[in-house]
């Protein structure tokens, strides 16, 4: 008798105790976060490394306690650069109950714009598109848009030229994402920007690019600012340079500069195009891990960390990637510290809240991330680079261009 | 007629009209009764998520989609690689509309069935025009022809500002008797929408097969020439073969413009097309039923394989590839494999189960 | 007038590298009647081979070039092998979807390797200056890329000309039973067309990467953007690949040079053989050089 109940109670405390270990094991809270992102199909070769930034950046929040013993928990999700996926992905991420969004590519930024302002979702997707944030209340673009990108190099060529008016072409990716700048640069110039657009190209997938180069050549071209990704650019130097275009400084009388935003640099850039890629000048917010700086050590020792490889370690857009994560843990972390709920509400009250003494300067980027009620672009610095001996290179100081039309 | 109404093990015709009836037995009608009506029903018992709500809305627009492309590729054999820019005409007869009259004009809001049979008539006349060549064109010529329509398709739009170069023209809710379609019934609405369409369209394309406009179809991709000496018109029949196939995918297409309320031109480009072919292989060309199964099978491997993927790089650190290889990699290998071992596809398996229920107990 | 001449040469140096791209289809589809839709997979991985034993096993140019074309000569055949010798005879839609579905094992298999998600280029082995001519100029790796493809072309055409085999594979694509009965192994000869236009792309590959750069996105792209050279040309004739690849290569370069960035249209050069192509289609289904089908009923 005495036995039996002797057991009967061991099974209980063992019940309780299985009940309640894992319980404690996980005491703190789980955010999930989620991110549809490009791995394979189009532009993969950016999104992979991102997507490495990103998963890098949580684990390492969650292994180095940055939360307490709150955990981040982001699904990330391929979505073949497919509108549709992705609006199954983000849809699949709601039913899971996120309380933040990291999105991708232009097009499914566009297409779920609305769907953000229906579940009040603060998004940060990795196309710095302008058009993004028309009409919408719930996008923050990560740093400076591509048209301010593109006016930014403008006013850099404008400075920087010599002699009369400079006359810039510019050679886009056929899609929304390489049209976009095309007209606020040209807003910019009516406003006063002292430049000329002589031609507009828009790529195909072309194999030669010599007879596009010669009608710039004679239409007496010496700028070409270049919105696409790299390989199309990559293409263009090599005919430019072996036709011997290619100015060794910039503005060389004679020849031209090329000149690109945030896709079409980088390392892939160097490696796609070579020997040619070499005074190609290029322009992001992002630190690069050529030179040594705060943020690079932090990335490279990131990258260690989780045996990512040379390559990923030190492109661009596991910067870009760790950067929208620095920002998502960031807020999480502000919103925590004030004992506040964490959901999408707050967390988008949060991140309007990231100016003034609240700028969060991440170290991954050349300025502090700021935010407002009216601003929602990230990091308005821009840095240019400049590829010497097979490397980019800083370009004078990190500047805010000024033609951007944002008051 | 057999004895039995219920079952009959053998075959009891004793007129052709008998042989082109819907259903052989009281048994099929009642067991296709059921299983509409369980179509209907489940959503009330089962809560399976937005997600998986859009999933299975996804497949039936691609159920009716493959219908068109097995109408003209399965049952006229007139091979197509453009059938997503098909589809892309239907859903850019609605965005059209929302770009001249404004997203929420009262025509597409209030009228969506009318817009969508809009749509389903946009796509039949372009289906008509991409058809013409096939008066002159054969085989592989011919399938060119409609890669040629699907490679202009996406350049127009790209390149048009009026279709917003390719990006997303929104599409408002949709009302209905009681209100507005609000976002969370916004899945299950057009599940019931476009599940009605089905119905409709699936006894529509059986019906048609009955008929001598749906022999004719068989007849020309058996042989052009022969059923032209047995008085057929092949040139007539193949245009209308397109054009049928174009009306089904304009419907499908609105139905995507819906659904997703936008429409971009990402969501018809030729990597669709070949995912449609693969559809109809993988479900069975030249069935009916192969055009519910294909859709079916191909949306199911895919959410398989990105669970599997998904586990594979939670658990493997090295796997990361290994998880982005696996999509292509299964998608390509199902088509393989069914080509190689089972080129009748699903349907087939179908076929096989439903004479054996029919025979049994006997072998045959 | 010098701009002129520098859209035809540009013209015929894109035209002949469509050529070459477009030689491998013709190959295949004359003896064995197969459109082979993952041609542009076998032009990646041709590149692809180049690039892994020029520098990763540091062998020169010279030699790992020849030896990845051999690499995709074994390659295709043994794909043929797998995939294709089961399908002989089957209806055609089955075989275009066998070879769609080859595309994306390949695709799979390709993102495997560090060449799926990532660029590469050749280490430089040409001159940088071009070769200029009254205002006309042509870079080293193009003119190499034309000359690759007229020899690879002569070598063609001399071996179904005059060799015994390319006899064979003629008299094969001409009438398979009559082949059969003088004691031509069918099946051999398929397998041999399917290496041959492995080997075809692997050239291809090479020539190209060295223009573009190594992105997989890029140079699978070419097995899409030749399709209307072969139909053009006509499937199964090679001088119909090498006429057409320079016409579309004209067309393009006159499309971009001179209606781009006029009555607001750009792109042109994407868009204007297919079109061209359809036009060409409705006056000559079987394309330039294709050879009429004679159908019975």
């Amino acid at each position: 008798m005495k036995k039996d109940n002797l057991t009967r109670w061991m099974f209980l405390l063992g019940a309780v105790v299985m009940v309640t270990l894992p319980g404690q094991a996980l005491a703190g809270e789980v955010y999930k976060l989620g991110l549809s992102l490009a791995i394979t199909g189009p532009t993969s070769d950016a999104g992979n490394p991102y997507a490495k930034g990103v998963e890098d950046y949580f684990k390492y929040v969650n292994d180095t306690k940055m939360l307490g013993d709150d955990t981040i928990d982001c699904t990330i999700r391929d979505d073949q650069y497919k509108n549709d996926i992705t609006k199954q992905n983000f849809e699949d991420f709601l039913d899971q109950g996120i309380v933040f969004y990291l999105n991708y590519s232009t097009g499914s930024t566009l297409a779920l714009k609305k769907d953000f302002e229906e579940v009040k979702m603060p998004v940060i997707p990795a196309s710095f598109h302008a058009g993004n944030l028309v009409d919408s209340n719930y996008i923050f673009l990560p740093i400076a848009s591509y048209s301010d990108q593109a006016i930014g190099l403008a006013e850099y060529i404008v400075t920087n030229h010599k002699g009369g008016m400079p006359k810039v072409a510019l050679f886009i990716h056929p899609s929304a994402f390489g049209r976009g700048p095309v007209e606020d640069l040209q807003k910019a110039v009516s406003a006063g920007l002292a430049l000329e657009i002589v031609e507009v190209v828009e790529h195909g997938k072309d194999l030669d690019n010599t007879a596009m180069l010669k009608r710039l050549m004679s239409k007496g071209v010496q700028y070409v600012i270049s919105q696409t990704v790299q390989s199309p650019v990559a293409t263009m130097l090599k005919d430019a340079d072996s036709l011997g275009l290619v100015a060794k400084s910039f503005g060389e009388e004679g020849k031209v500069t090329f000149l690109g935003c945030h896709y079409t640099g980088g390392n892939d850039l160097v490696a796609l195009a070579g020997a040619a890629a070499e005074n190609f000048y290029w322009t992001t917010s992002y630190i690069v891990t050529n030179e040594p700086s705060p943020g690079a050590t932090a990335q490279l020792e990131l990258a260690k960390r989780y045996n990512r490889d040379e390559k990923a370690a030190n492109s661009h857009n596991y910067a870009n990637g760790m950067m929208v994560a620095q920002v998502a843990t960031e807020v999480i972390r502000r919103a925590k510290a004030k004992g506040k709920e964490i959901n999408n509400v707050t967390l988008y009250e949060e991140l309007q809240e990231m100016n003034g003494d609240n700028a969060y300067s991440p170290g991954t980027t050349v300025g502090p991330v700021t935010y407002s009620k009216t601003d929602h672009t990230g990091v308005d610095s821009l840095q240019l680079y400049v590829v010497k001996d097979g490397a980019f290179r800083s370009a004078g100081t990190p500047f805010i261009p000024k033609y951007t039309g944002k008051k | 007629m057999s004895a039995n109404r219920w079952l009959a093990t053998g075959n009891y015709f004793t007129s052709y009209r008998e042989e082109q009836r819907i259903f052989f037995t009281s048994l099929d009608r009642t067991a296709m009764a059921l299983f509409i009506l369980g179509l209907f029903l489940w959503p009330f018992f089962i809560d399976v998520g937005n997600k998986y709500m859009l999933v299975i809305d996804n497949i039936l627009i691609a159920v009716i989609a493959v219908m068109g492309l097995n109408l003209v590729t399965g049952f006229a054999g007139l091979i197509s690689i453009g059938h997503a820019a098909f589809v892309g005409v239907g859903a850019y007869t609605i965005a059209s509309f929302a770009r001249v009259f404004g997203e929420n004009h009262f025509l597409l809001s209030h009228a969506w069935p009318v817009m969508i049979l809009a749509a389903g008539a946009m796509g039949a006349f372009f289906g008509a025009i991409v058809g013409l060549p096939a008066l002159r064109l054969k085989h592989l010529y011919l399938a060119i022809a409609t890669l040629s329509f699907q490679m202009i398709f996406e350049w127009t739009m790209k390149f048009m500002d009026f279709f917003n170069q390719g990006q997303t023209i929104a599409v408002g809710r949709v009302f209905w008797l009681t209100g507005e379609v609000s976002r969370s019934a916004h899945y299950i609405f057009w599940y019931y929408a476009i599940l009605v369409l089905i119905v409709l369209v699936g006894f529509a394309v059986r019906n048609l097969l009955r008929t001598r406009y749906g022999r004719c179809l068989i007849a020309v991709r058996d042989n052009d020439r022969a059923a032209d000496a047995m008085g057929m018109h092949p040139g007539l029949t193949k245009v209308y073969a397109f054009a049928l196939a174009g009306f089904l995918a304009g419907v499908a297409g609105a139905l995507h413009a819906y659904l997703y309320r936008g429409v971009g031109v990402e969501s018809f480009t030729l990597h669709h097309s070949i995912n449609y072919l693969a559809m109809a292989i993988v479900g069975g060309l030249g069935t009916l039923p192969g055009s519910f199964m294909g859709p079916l099978a191909i949306k199911m491997l895919d959410m398989q394989v990105e669970q599997l993927s998904e586990w594979a790089s939670s658990h493997l650190a090295f796997a990361a590839n290994l998880a982005t290889a696996l999509k292509p990699l299964s998608f390509g290998l199902v088509i393989v494999l069914f080509l190689m071992f089972e080129p009748r596809g699903i349907a087939n398996w179908w076929r096989i189960a439903r004479s054996y229920v029919k025979l049994w107990p006997f072998r045959y | 007038m010098s701009y002129f001449f520098q859209l035809v040469v540009s013209g015929i140096v894109v035209g002949s590298i469509y050529a070459l791209s477009a030689l491998g289809f013709v190959l295949i589809y004359k003896s064995s009647r197969v459109l082979n839709i993952a041609h542009g997979q076998f032009i990646a991985s041709g590149a692809f081979i180049t690039y892994a034993l020029t520098v990763w096993a540091n062998i020169p140019i010279y030699i790992s070039f020849p030896a990845s074309m051999l690499a995709t000569f074994f390659l295709a055949m043994s794909v043929e092998r797998v995939f294709l010798r089961r399908l002989i005879g089957e209806p055609i839609i089955s075989v275009i979807m066998v070879t769609i579905g080859l595309m994306s094992i390949l695709d799979g298999l390709i993102y495997l390797t560090p060449f799926g998600a990532e660029n590469f280029s050749f280490p430089p082995f040409l001159p940088t200056t071009p070769i200029g001519f009254a205002g006309v100029s042509i870079s080293w790796t193009q003119l190499v890329g034309v000359v690759t493809t007229f020899s690879l072309i002569a070598c063609f055409t001399w071996f179904f000309k005059k060799s015994t085999v390319g006899i064979s594979m003629r008299a094969v694509s001409d009438d398979q039973l009559a082949a059969m009965s003088i004691g031509i192994s069918v099946p051999r000869v398929f397998g041999l067309a399917w290496a041959m236009a492995g080997l075809s792309a692997a050239a291809a590959g090479g020539v190209i990467g060295n223009i573009t750069g190594l992105n997989f996105d890029t140079l699978h792209a070419f097995g899409i953007v030749v399709f209307p050279v072969v139909i053009l040309g006509g499937l199964d004739s090679i001088l119909g690949a090498v006429v057409a690849g320079i016409i579309m290569g004209l067309i393009q370069q006159f499309a971009s040079g001179y209606l781009d960035g006029h009555w607001g249209l750009s792109g042109t050069g994407e868009v204007m053989p297919y079109i061209v192509l359809l036009v060409i289609l409705l006056f000559k289904p079987h394309g330039l050089f294709g050879i009429h089908e004679i159908e019975r009923v």
